[in-house]
């Protein structure tokens, strides 16, 4: 729906092509349109429609420069962006202030200097939604920074992710992405530069400014996970020292406590050597350190599990498949054969997934 | 009565899933064998990666195995393929390339069947 109409006096003034349009509909623009012609009559609706085109749609026929161009943006009386209305009346009250009679000269000093800078409220592209907010995408500088960082610099994810105020889901994204864009550069592909150009001028961006750095989203949000939607009433005495890990346990006996779940845990235990341990420095670097020791040592544990896991597993290749023996122990089913490390189906023993009330379909993942 | 290593068939309808056993020949199919040996499920499933072929898993007790080739157990084709892919026995049907003349096949099998003994 479009907003309020303005008055019908400054529409005659200036005709456009929407203008014309409206006009002409009588006889279609389109010789070979197959549209019925009583629906291309004339109607109240069509009429406010192109009047509203002529006058604030106008504003969106072009995109604005350095600037998003959203509904919410302007003023539905005037159709003119609200923030440079609030501009106008400052430098009028300031100059009444300051007791000069006429702030025109200024007002068109204005006029030449560029827009003023948009807030959250200029973001809205519905102006009936309010909660609808555009939010701002990765420049192309932050995108090439995040890359080199990640590829050139060899820091981990996590830690550009950190530094960035990106999330780390995102700054994967952005890596993978570069490297297809790299890829495609090398062998010649030719990239949709100025779809790109067009679409990132009519967005709102996060630039990279190392000096005036600003933060593109909250990285530490806690996900929400399914077993803590219910609302759970759990007595427990007055005396006990009730955690957070407990109120996991609590929602689910497998859940994580909140402090794990988060995506950079490792935040707040630098927060708190500094601000509540206020440890050095130095202390904090040797602690750091230790910590990725530690991790990097668990993740070789791991990866040389599933290494030897996997050396054990002789594959052979057919034309269409792979075939993956897999050594066992014929005696883990034990001396009856029916012991339960044993592989394969077990003999004499009752199979209840046909019987009733079986959940055959998985309630969970992972 | 002769002791066959053969593949005997659990799973469900359209789903099949085998159990490489060592069994009495003339006993039911799914009858409680001599010993199991393995299993193998037919059914491919996708890589991880999503690169390379379809896998289909097998599991086997290579030593049991070798024990009952040993004392004469006799595969039947399907498991003598699963074993032969094992590197227990030498292949029985080999895809040829090209067509053999008549005259050479007889030779070739007799000669494959001394290598299986010689293998096993």
């Amino acid at each position: 729906m479009p907003p309020p109409l303005r008055s019908p006096s400054v529409l005659s003034s200036t005709p456009c092509c929407a203008y014309q349009l409206c006009r002409t509909t009588g006889q279609s623009s389109r010789p070979f349109s197959t549209t019925p012609r009583h629906d291309q009559r004339v109607t109240r609706a069509r009429r406010g429609l192109f009047r509203w085109l002529t006058a604030q749609g106008e504003n969106f026929r072009n995109p604005l420069s350095e600037s998003t161009n959203y509904m919410g943006a302007y003023d539905n009386r005037v159709g003119v962006l609200r923030r440079v209305l609030e501009q106008r009346e400052q430098i009028v009250l300031d100059s009444a202030e300051r007791g000069e009679a006429s702030p025109e000269k200024e007002l068109s000093a204005e006029k030449s200097k560029s827009l003023p800078p948009e807030t959250t409220r200029d973001r809205m592209p519905f102006p009936l939604n309010k909660a609808f907010v555009s939010q701002a995408v990765l420049s192309e500088g932050l995108r090439d920074e995040i890359w080199s960082r990640v590829m050139r610099e060899g820091q981990s994810v996590r830690e550009v992710s950190a530094q960035l105020k990106v999330e780390m889901s995102r700054v994967g994204a952005v890596v993978r992405l570069k490297e297809i864009e790299k890829e495609w550069k090398r062998i010649g592909k030719p990239l949709a530069r100025p779809y790109a150009r067009a679409v990132m001028s009519m967005l709102p961006k996060t630039p990279f400014r190392p000096e005036n750095f600003v933060s593109h989203e909250s990285i530490n949000d806690l996900p929400v996970h399914a077993s803590t939607g219910q609302q759970i009433f759990h007595p427990t005495s007055e005396s006990r020292h009730f955690t957070r890990l407990d109120a996991a346990k609590v929602f689910n006996k497998r859940l994580l406590p909140a402090d794990d779940r988060i995506p950079h845990p490792e935040l707040v235990i630098q927060h708190r050597e500094r601000v509540v341990e206020e440890l050095t420095v130095q202390e904090r670097k040797e602690r750091a350190e230790l910590r990725a020791a530690e991790a990097e040592e668990k993740r070789e544990k791991i990866a040389n599990k599933q290494a030897q896991a996997e050396a054990r597993v002789k594959k052979v290749e057919s034309d269409r498949w792979e075939f993956r023996f897999t050594p066992i122990n014929a005696d883990d089913a034990g001396k009856d054969g029916r012991g339960q490390s044993g592989v394969g189906w077990r003999y004499g023993v009752p199979l209840y997934d046909r019987s009733r009330g079986q959940v055959k379909i998985p309630t969970s993942v992972g | 009565m002769v002791v066959k290593i053969r593949l005997a068939r659990f799973g469900r309808r359209k789903a099949p899933f085998y159990n490489i056993v060592v069994a009495q020949a003339r006993t039911a199919r799914n009858s409680k064998p001599i010993e199991v040996l393995g299993t193998y499920d037919p059914i491919p499933k996708p890589p991880a990666d999503g690169e390379g072929k379809p896998f289909k898993d097998i599991k086997l007790d290579t030593a049991r195995a070798k024990y009952w080739l040993g004392v004469g157990a006799q595969p039947s084709d399907p498991a003598w393929r699963l074993l032969s892919m094992a590197g227990l026995l030498v292949p029985k049907y080999r895809p040829s390339p090209r067509p053999t003349p008549a005259s050479s096949i007889p030779e070739a099998s007799g000669s494959a069947d001394k290598e299986a003994n010689a293998v096993v």
